[in-house]
């Protein structure tokens, strides 16, 4: 069989990949993750002495919390398979990584198993981040020491 | 099971469509009513904001306001302005607004407060918060 030939009835037998499905269900499953984020938000300023500016340290930690928690009980996979990207992209995705790195290497022992491992999908995202918001501070220091934006 | 759905969903959907009035609410310690009108007239006239409750005592005046939802991103804006027209009118007092929606929650409750040295403790907590950073 020819290499084009068997690219044509791949295609043919492959089913279609439903795009705009995915994308409503990630945009759903990421919208409610959202809200529930947006509950805790109005929790911490509602109940402790949060502001607007404040309240966003507290409520990320409690999302990640949440979701490593339901990555520990096995449910974000399944949330996971469901929304695709509506469950990975927010922070909740952040913990889920953390913490189910760690469970697939626990086996390997703690601390070459599971200390050596537990960042390694995280640590980019640690990584990356610390890395920009660095030079993201550095060019708002220079910006305003010329003057043109104020703190 | 789609009608079930929508049942639920469609009130919950359409919840967001209700209360358009702008609501403006002035505790005053003093009694000074001119004030108080003054205070209701600027609130009115901004056409960022939906609600606002403002607080007379002591030396202090916080008023504490919510943007319109499509209007969050100019919230630092809406406060400057008000300030400015608040400090202009009220030279005497020191003026805080603020567009956080811990300070309006709080000034709501505050409001409804009969003890002034409460109210007063009160409006002097929520300075502080204001300044605080992390």
């Amino acid at each position: 069989m020819e290499q084009e030939q068997y690219k044509n009835l791949e295609q043919q037998v492959t089913p279609p990949t439903p795009y705009f499905m995915n994308a409503l269900k990630a945009f759903l499953v990421g919208g409610i993750i959202c809200t529930i984020g947006h509950a805790i938000t109005y929790f911490y300023i509602i109940f402790f002495d949060f502001t607007e500016k404040t309240v966003g340290n507290p409520t990320v930690s409690t999302m990640i919390f949440l979701s490593m928690l339901l990555t520990g009980f096995g449910l974000y996979k399944k949330l996971g398979q469901y929304a695709g990207a509506g469950s990975a992209v927010p922070v909740t995705g952040f913990g889920n990584a953390v913490i189910s790195a760690a469970i697939e290497h626990r086996t390997e022992g703690v601390v070459l198993g599971v200390g050596g491992n537990i960042f390694k999908l995280a640590g980019s995202v640690i990584l990356f981040g610390v890395a920009s918001a660095f030079f993201v501070a550095l060019i708002k220091l220079i910006l305003v020491s010329i003057g043109v934006v104020q703190w | 099971m789609k009608k079930i759905t929508y049942f639920f969903f469609v009130p919950f959907l359409l919840a967001g469509c209700s209360g358009n009035e702008k609501t403006i609410e002035v505790y005053d310690a003093f009694e000074g009513a001119e004030k108080r009108v003054e205070v209701r007239e600027v609130l009115d006239r901004n056409d960022d904001i939906y609600s606002g409750t403002a607080i007379f005592v002591d030396n202090e005046l916080l008023v504490a306001v919510q943007a319109k939802p499509w209007l969050d991103y100019k919230k630092e804006k809406i406060e400057k302005e008000l300030t400015k027209q608040f400090e202009e009118q009220f030279s005497d007092l020191n003026v805080l607004v603020s567009a956080d929606y811990k300070l309006y929650w709080e000034a709501n409750k505050l409001k409804n407060e009969k003890d002034q040295k409460r109210v007063a403790d009160g409006v002097e907590k929520l300075k502080g918060l204001v300044k605080e950073e992390t």
